[in-house]
């Protein structure tokens, strides 16, 4: 087995070197327990929930489900950055204006799949494709409306 | 268990480290959305896994009307090209079944191959559009028709010092690709039916998926379908074809009774798509 090496990452603009990262160490972890940023959230640890969604070199991606080691030298945002850009701001404004939030667990997946979403497809993409492709999210407080209700006022503003 | 990560550079690199450990100790790494979740569930015992990020097959490309899938593309880039949509219809709605879209940012189409699951929303629409899995070693390539290349559950014709470097698709076809299953995201589909048609003109393939032990082709069901606007009662004839010989069983997510009831809903809907996307490319004077 070869030495677990220095690896550099850019998380929420800052470039930081992570020390002996062990081959098997999945970036949801590396990001709460070692960068202590605890706003990206395990659910499920599965692929199944969306809450660890992290975006990285700006597309969502299930931190759950990747080995930090493959994402060496890539440009990470968590909850925590997303209000750097002017469309998470305005996707974490758009939450609290609807009260898309009970007990916060999935919010950060939520609002950093959504701003991964809108930047991937312009912010005057369909009510439909936005919806279904926020189902790989799961909440189990809301019932969804409100959240559904933020993401359509969001798209509403750029209509 | 904990294991060790290699990212070789090169695809002789890869083929170096994957015949130097022993069967069952190594696996390959594309997206990892299926092999990390094995690896957790005690379904893959391997402690050393071989990145291929770095080779250079995560691209797809068009010749005339013929694709080319890299095997470590992301299926979200393929679903990102317009061209995808316009002319492999049936591969693109598969595609937007797998996971969720998160998934499909780092999920791969060899991945999807190299595990073989039954319920693969994939390979039904390779079967329907009759794909050509081509696979490299040191010894050279080799070209698989994708009916051989799947042999059971989680069983494929790759050999152990074989890479899948891309997928072929011959041409571009009328097609469709319909699932049902609990949740539209992050959900097995309970059955998946893919539907091509020609050439020549006015024959179809049926595939189907969430079968048992693989998906399969279903030639009863293909020889219902005569015509290129085929009438209500040939696409009845093909749906109990469907309903009768689909080699379906009972599992956790599904019980077979349902899937037969299941699948002649999903084969209407999935001609009928196909044979609205030939009239609409067709055009007006598209004849019969
Ligand atoms: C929550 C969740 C939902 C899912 N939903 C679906 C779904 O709806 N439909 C569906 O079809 N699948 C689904 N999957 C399964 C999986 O995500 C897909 O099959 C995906 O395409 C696998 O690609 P990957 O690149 O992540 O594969 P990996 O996990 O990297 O690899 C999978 C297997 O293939 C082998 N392999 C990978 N690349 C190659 C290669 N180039 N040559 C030879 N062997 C190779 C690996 O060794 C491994 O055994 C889901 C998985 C999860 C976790
Ligand atoms: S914790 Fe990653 S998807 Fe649930
Ligand atoms: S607010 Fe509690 S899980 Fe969504």
């Amino acid at each position: 087995m070869t030495a677990p090496p220095t690896i550099t990452l850019t998380v929420n603009g800052r470039t930081l070197e992570c020390r002996r990262v062990p081959d098997d160490e999945r970036l949801l972890d590396t990001l709460r327990w070692r960068l202590g940023l605890k706003g990206t959230k395990e659910g499920c640890r599965t692929g199944d929930c969306g809450a660890c969604t992290v975006l990285v070199d700006g597309e969502s991606v299930l931190s759950c489900l990747a080995l930090t080691h493959t994402v060496e030298g890539s440009s990470l945002v968590t909850v925590e950055g997303i209000a750097a850009e002017p469309l998470g701001k305005a996707v974490v404004a758009a939450f609290q204006a609807e009260g898309a939030v009970q007990c916060g667990y999935c919010t950060p997946g939520f609002v950093v799949a959504l701003t991964g979403l809108l930047k991937e497809r312009g912010p005057k993409a369909s009510r439909e494709e936005i919806l279904a492709a926020l189902s790989g999210n799961l909440c189990r407080c809301t019932g969804y409306s409100p959240i559904i209700r933020a993401t359509e006022r969001l798209l509403e503003k750029h209509r | 268990m904990p294991f060790s990560l290699s990212t070789p550079k090169d695809p002789a690199e890869a083929f170096r480290l994957l015949v130097a450990g022993r069967p069952g100790e190594t696996a390959l790494l594309a997206g990892g959305t299926a092999l990390l979740r094995d690896l957790d569930e005690g379904q893959n015992h391997a402690t050393h896994l071989i990145s291929l990020r770095k080779l250079p097959w995560n691209r797809h490309a068009w010749k005339g009307e013929a694709l080319e899938i890299g095997s470590t593309e992301p299926l979200r880039t393929l679903e990102n090209d317009p061209l995808v949509r316009a002319r492999l219809p049936g591969l693109h709605q598969a595609i937007e079944a797998v996971g969720s879209v998160a998934l499909r940012h780092r999920a791969t189409l060899g991945g999807n191959l190299g595990r073989a699951s039954p319920a693969s929303d994939l390979i039904p629409v390779l079967l329907a559009l009759e794909a050509l899995v081509n696979l490299r070693s040191p010894r050279g390539q080799r070209v698989v028709d994708i009916e051989q290349f799947i042999i059971s559950s989680r069983q494929t014709a790759r050999e152990p010092d074989e890479l899948i470097e891309s997928v072929s698709i011959p041409r571009a076809l009328p097609s469709a690709y319909v699932w049902q299953r609990v949740r539209p995201s992050n959900d097995i589909s309970q059955v998946g039916v893919a539907v091509a048609l020609g050439p020549p003109p006015g024959r179809w393939r049926v595939a189907l998926g969430g079968v048992s032990p693989r998906p399969v082709r279903l030639p009863e069901a293909e020889e219902a379908l005569v015509s290129r606007r085929p009438s209500e009662a040939e696409v009845e004839l093909a749906a109990q074809a469907a309903a009768r010989h689909a080699p379906f069983v009972t599992d956790r997510r599904a019980t077979e009774g349902y899937r037969r009831r299941l699948v002649t809903t999903l084969v209407r809907r999935a001609v009928r798509s196909t044979a609205e996307h030939r009239a609409r490319r067709a055009g007006p004077k598209g004849g019969r």
